[in-house]
């Protein structure tokens, strides 16, 4: 993981691009948001639990990448965002669909986010997916809400992402685009080519790295040369930040930090987010990755579970009693030995609305695999 | 000077397609050109020429060299509402952007239940006969006639070719369009094109030659070649039908159905090598359609399966002839 010293030169390289900004935008969150992003935690964590217990069940199609332990990056790097920044999320962030723009109201139809049921739609392959569940999981988008479509190509989505922030400059609008990758897609030619065009354009590209140090089967070391993947950003002299991906509160300094950068047109940032993949790189991958990674390694490397170092944080800074921290406790804990006791009523509601709604919509009709091949007259 | 006059708007394939894109950037400001060199240089070839100072780069982007990158940027640009018009150096090149074409652009329309349509077209000079060795003397259109969701395009003529890149543009979907770069500049193909709303729509094959022994399906540079052995035909008392197909997706057909109920004989051509080039998806149609109109066994001709060589005599070994257009017709005529 991290050391502390990295994480500060890269903080004061970056505070002396531009003085004027805050890093600590954390100081500006209301008490009501603080209890909002823990909710979120909760929500996260609920939604990756229900469905790793669905897909263990037999009742899901497909491949859960799930995001446990990973959840502070989804929730930090999505709070501060206006509802006309776009975003790509990949495979592992599932929960981003439906945490965008989730401030402005979790049942608020007009955000621009999509809704848990939209979302369990999809993971049920059902007729109200927002894509008629004709491609899996992730594979979501909406032009819309902002939400850009992925293909299984890693990091393919960042020269899409640096095209919709091209048309950003050109049509003079400020909003920005997050686009999220694991550390072995920084691999690819499609992040660099794409974070290039970005650079020489100084377009509002800002590059998430989840670096939970496996991909698949592969250790980060031999994915990147360079101590931090943040360190890639050096050859394309844009800021590279470490957050640490457990810390909330972090990921949304180092977030809204390279977000108002971006606003100003000082161009795109890369922030690697310091985290650990809990489980297999998919639910088929669960058993493997309890070997070929060590006992060691997987304890450490789940110790500081996001929302309990969140409450940590809330504790000590006075907004969450002790009591009230200790009322639900789904963290540290395996997904498998967590109940519906562990997390609150609210967050339960909202998936069992949800589930109830994937669970009720028809599947697709077969004809409609023939359809959409090329864009259809207007109906 | 009336005929200095006419003679000035006879235009050549490459300034029809510069017209085009120029007449269409003047008429959509959400239209945006991005490739390698196409502003400052106005492209290799400079079918680019004059549109950057014109628009100005944020519509006319040099772009770095990143053919992946190109056509990412390209689909983001279409999902914020632009049309784009990526130029690939080399229609060679596109190799470098397969991925963000064929796994990306291609499928978008169909993953998305029709919300989201990408109206992108990826232009660039194709084809053999110039000396330019396996890296600048590719067509391979089939890789793109083999992904849905792709249009595919390649006209013969200057007229088509500005009327057909017009079409492409306007279209809501993403099409992959191959220019002739044997054909930019040639001296004896001219044409007088009409001004204002001069439109080929996709999906349209034409008849070059009428004929009534013999028909020769193709397209793209090949249209010239099968012309020129229709005129050797001719001399023999072979009447060829050389149809230009123009547009590979979609496939028009009907016109080379009619042909065949006429002709019953039919030979196919196209310039790229021949295991799953395009001439043998045109004869597994014709198959299937017309097995019982066809009077002799259909024969195409192709490149042979080499990649295409440098120096002129290994060229002209593998690449389609006159000559061997001229052989297949007779031969299936005396069939």
């Amino acid at each position: 993981m991290n050391s502390e010293s990295s994480v500060v030169a890269k903080q004061t390289d970056a505070v002396s691009d531009t003085e004027s900004q805050s890093l600590r935008t954390r100081d500006q969150l209301a008490p009501a948001d603080h209890l909002e992003i823990l909710r979120q935690l909760y929500l996260a964590r609920y939604f990756d639990v229900r469905l790793i217990k669905e897909k263990r069940r037999g009742r899901l199609r497909g491949t859960l990448y799930s995001s446990h332990n990973q959840e502070a990056i989804l929730v930090g790097t999505l709070f501060g965002l206006r509802p006309d920044d776009w975003i790509s999320p990949i495979h592992r962030d599932m929960p981003a669909f439906f945490l965008k723009d989730m401030r402005s109201g979790w049942n608020n139809p007009d955000r621009k986010g999509m809704s848990v049921a939209e979302v369990c739609a999809q993971v049920w392959g059902k007729e109200a997916s927002p894509i008629r569940a004709r491609d899996n999981w992730s594979h979501i988008g909406s032009l819309d809400k902002g939400i850009i479509y992925s293909t299984s190509m890693l990091a393919a989505t960042i020269p899409v992402a640096a095209g919709v922030a091209f048309a950003f400059k050109l049509d003079g609008q400020d909003s920005v685009v997050l686009t999220y990758n694991g550390e072995g897609a920084t691999a690819r030619g499609d992040f660099h080519e794409g974070i290039n065009f970005a650079a020489i354009h100084k377009l509002p590209l800002i590059t998430i790295i989840e670096n939970n140090q496996w991909a698949y089967g592969t250790p980060v070391e031999l994915e990147c040369p360079t101590e931090d993947v943040a360190d890639r950003a050096k050859g394309y002299d844009i800021p590279g930040l470490i957050a640490d991906g457990q810390d909330v509160l972090d990921v949304y300094d180092k977030t809204m930090w390279a977000v108002e950068r971006a606003r100003r047109g000082r161009g795109p940032s890369i922030i690697e987010c310091k985290t650990f993949r809990a489980y297999g790189h998919g639910d088929h991958d669960d058993d493997r990755a309890m070997r070929y990674r060590d006992a060691e390694e997987i304890e450490r490397g789940r110790s500081r579970d996001p929302i309990s170092v969140y409450k940590r944080y809330l504790v000590e800074a006075q907004l969450l009693s002790a009591e009230e921290a200790d009322r639900h406790t789904p963290e540290n804990r395996d997904a498998l030995q967590v109940t519906d006791d562990d997390f609150p009523p609210e967050v339960i509601a909202a998936l069992k609305e949800a589930v109830e709604f994937a669970v009720s919509s028809p599947l697709p009709e077969a004809e409609e695999a023939f359809r959409w091949v090329f864009a259809e007259d207007a109906e | 000077m009336s005929a200095a006059a006419a003679q000035a708007q006879a235009k050549n394939y490459l300034t029809a397609l510069k017209d085009a894109l120029h007449e269409e950037m003047e008429r959509d400001p959400n239209l945006v050109c991005m490739g390698e060199d196409i502003g400052i240089l106005g492209g290799a070839f400079g079918v680019t020429e004059g549109l950057l100072d014109r628009f100005g780069p944020l519509r006319v982007v040099d772009m770095p060299i990143s053919e992946s990158a190109i056509v990412g940027a390209a689909i983001g640009l279409a999902m914020r509402g632009k049309r784009v018009v990526v130029e690939m150096q080399f229609i060679d090149f596109i190799s470098c952007g397969f991925d963000q074409i064929v796994n990306n652009a291609a499928t978008m329309c169909y993953r998305s239940a029709g919300k989201v349509n990408l109206p992108i077209v990826i232009r660039g000079p194709s084809g053999g006969y110039g000396g330019g060795g396996p890296y600048h003397s590719q067509q391979n259109e089939a890789w793109f006639a083999h992904s849905p969701g792709l249009k595919v395009v390649c006209p013969s003529t200057p007229s088509d070719a500005k009327g057909l890149l017009r079409a492409s543009i306007r279209d809501p979907n993403p099409v992959v369009f191959y220019e002739v770069k044997e054909l930019y500049r040639k001296r004896d193909i001219v044409e007088e094109i009409p001004d204002g709303e001069f439109l080929v729509p996709l999906g349209h094959a034409t008849i070059r030659r009428e004929g009534s022994d013999v028909t020769v399906v193709t397209y793209g540079n090949m249209v010239h070649f099968c012309l020129k052995a229709a005129e050797r035909l001719a001399e023999q008392d072979v009447q060829a039908e050389v149809i230009d197909i123009r547009t590979i997706v979609p496939l028009d057909e009907e016109t080379i159905r009619t042909s065949i109920e006429k002709t019953n004989r039919v030979v196919v051509v196209n310039e790229a090598s021949r295991t799953c080039g395009f001439a043998g998806e045109l004869l597994a149609r014709i198959s299937e359609f017309g097995f019982e109109l066809l009077d002799a066994p259909p024969v195409r001709v192709t490149r042979a399966d080499t990649p295409v060589p440098w120096v002129k005599p290994l060229e002209s070994a593998v690449l389609p002839s006159v000559d061997g257009i001229f052989e297949a017709a007779m031969k299936v005529v005396r069939y």
